[in-house]
């Protein structure tokens, strides 16, 4: 008899075994694995051994295969890996239960909308022109800030639909991607342009404002103090004079901006802020 | 570090400057900064208070894109005088117009 007799036999007592009792596990864990090794064919080999000496041949069989036989069907004399237990059956891919991602996740940012990988070239051509050092003058630091983070998450997402175009080999819309990279990376520029611009005349209106009395920079008090200010009723009929104003301004600027049904948040205002008559 | 007058008004001038260039102990480097320490045995321990970390603001409610609408045309200022945005009397200015806090 082969092996593979050996293997049912043990693998029924010792599932009959361990159905017996839990507790006992531990000490038919081994009775699972099947029995099939065996001793070698002659029992009195211990007996043979001849030499003591230190040195003399060992007296193991080198023999790895002897008493197999194809034809008696007699099986290895070493353990084979395998048992009577059912192989597991792949479950099909829509039984699988649905992979959960976080919607909110921050990676989502790379890509352009849930369903695509990559933007097509009509969508990366579709893009302004970037913003001019002038308008973003009138922007605050905030404003900066955020729009910078804007902008590293567009160069991400356009960094990303070049990634996929090369690994899926989707073919054209490298010269569009790369226009688009070129604009978000102006408007960096420009808004560094802006900040250190701003940094710089910072410093030489600290140095000019130690001259000026209006300016306390000790920190003591308020920092400005109007000299010569209005009253209240001055206060007003100057404010009418500067709406009209500005009413006459932004009349000449709708030419500029001709964008009036856009966000009024998203045009730079026209008027600078700086040129506007000190109260 | 920069080569010798001598060297700089070569063709050496137009080479990039390298390690090879200087003497001994000369770290070119990457203009990023270190994030942490060398050991006397060859490792290198990260110092997490040296490691960048970049918080993006809250940008809920922001409209502002990185592209302006064609149709407008790029702005350019005006100015009186010759320093133009630069100018740090009219910095002073908007100051006491806007703010004059802080």
């Amino acid at each position: 008899m082969g092996a593979l007799g050996r293997i049912s036999a043990a693998y029924t007592t010792s599932c009959s075994s361990a159905s017996a009792s839990v507790s006992s596990l531990p000490t038919t864990a081994p009775v699972l694995r099947p029995l099939t090794h065996t001793a070698s064919l002659s029992t009195s080999a211990a007996l043979l051994k001849r030499h003591k000496y230190p040195g003399a041949r060992d007296n193991k069989d080198h023999s790895k295969h002897r008493g197999e036989s194809a034809i008696r069907r007699t099986g290895t004399r070493w353990r084979l890996s395998m048992s009577d237990e059912p192989l597991p059956r792949p479950v099909p891919r829509d039984r699988l239960p649905a992979v959960e991602t976080d919607p909110d996740h921050g990676l989502w940012d790379f890509f352009a909308d849930r369903a695509t990988v990559a933007a097509t070239p009509e969508q990366d051509a579709q893009h302004g022109r970037s913003w001019s050092v002038e308008e973003l003058r009138h922007k605050s630091w905030d404003d900066l800030h955020r729009l910078w983070w804007v902008c590293a998450k567009e160069r991400n997402r356009i960094a990303t639909s070049n990634w996929e175009r090369n690994k899926s080999k989707l073919g054209f819309g490298e010269a569009e991607a790369l226009g688009r990279d070129r604009e978000v990376r102006a408007t960096m520029r420009a808004i560094k342009h802006t900040l250190t611009e701003r940094l710089y005349t910072w410093e030489d209106a600290v140095k000019l404002a130690e001259n000026d009395p209006e300016v306390d920079l000790t920190g003591q008090g308020p920092a400005f103090v109007p000299r010569d200010y209005l009253e209240e009723g001055e206060t007003a009929a100057a404010e009418g004079e500067q709406q009209v104003a500005e009413a006459a301004e932004t009349a000449q600027n709708t030419q500029a901006a001709p964008a009036a049904s856009l966000d009024p948040v998203t045009i730079p205002s026209p008027k600078s802020q700086a040129e506007a008559p000190r109260l | 570090m920069q080569p010798t007058r001598i060297l700089q008004a070569l063709r050496y001038r137009r080479l990039r400057l390298t390690t090879k260039d200087v003497n001994k102990g000369f770290y070119k480097g990457t203009r990023t900064g270190s994030m942490g320490r060398h050991t006397k045995h060859g490792g290198y321990i990260i110092d997490w208070k040296k490691v960048r970390t970049y918080v993006c603001p809250s940008l809920d409610g922001f409209k502002l894109t990185p592209f302006v609408t064609r149709n407008m045309q790029r702005t350019f200022g005006q100015y009186e005088t010759k320093l133009g945005p630069k100018d740090p009397a009219l910095y002073i200015s908007r100051w006491k117009a806007e703010n004059g806090l802080d």
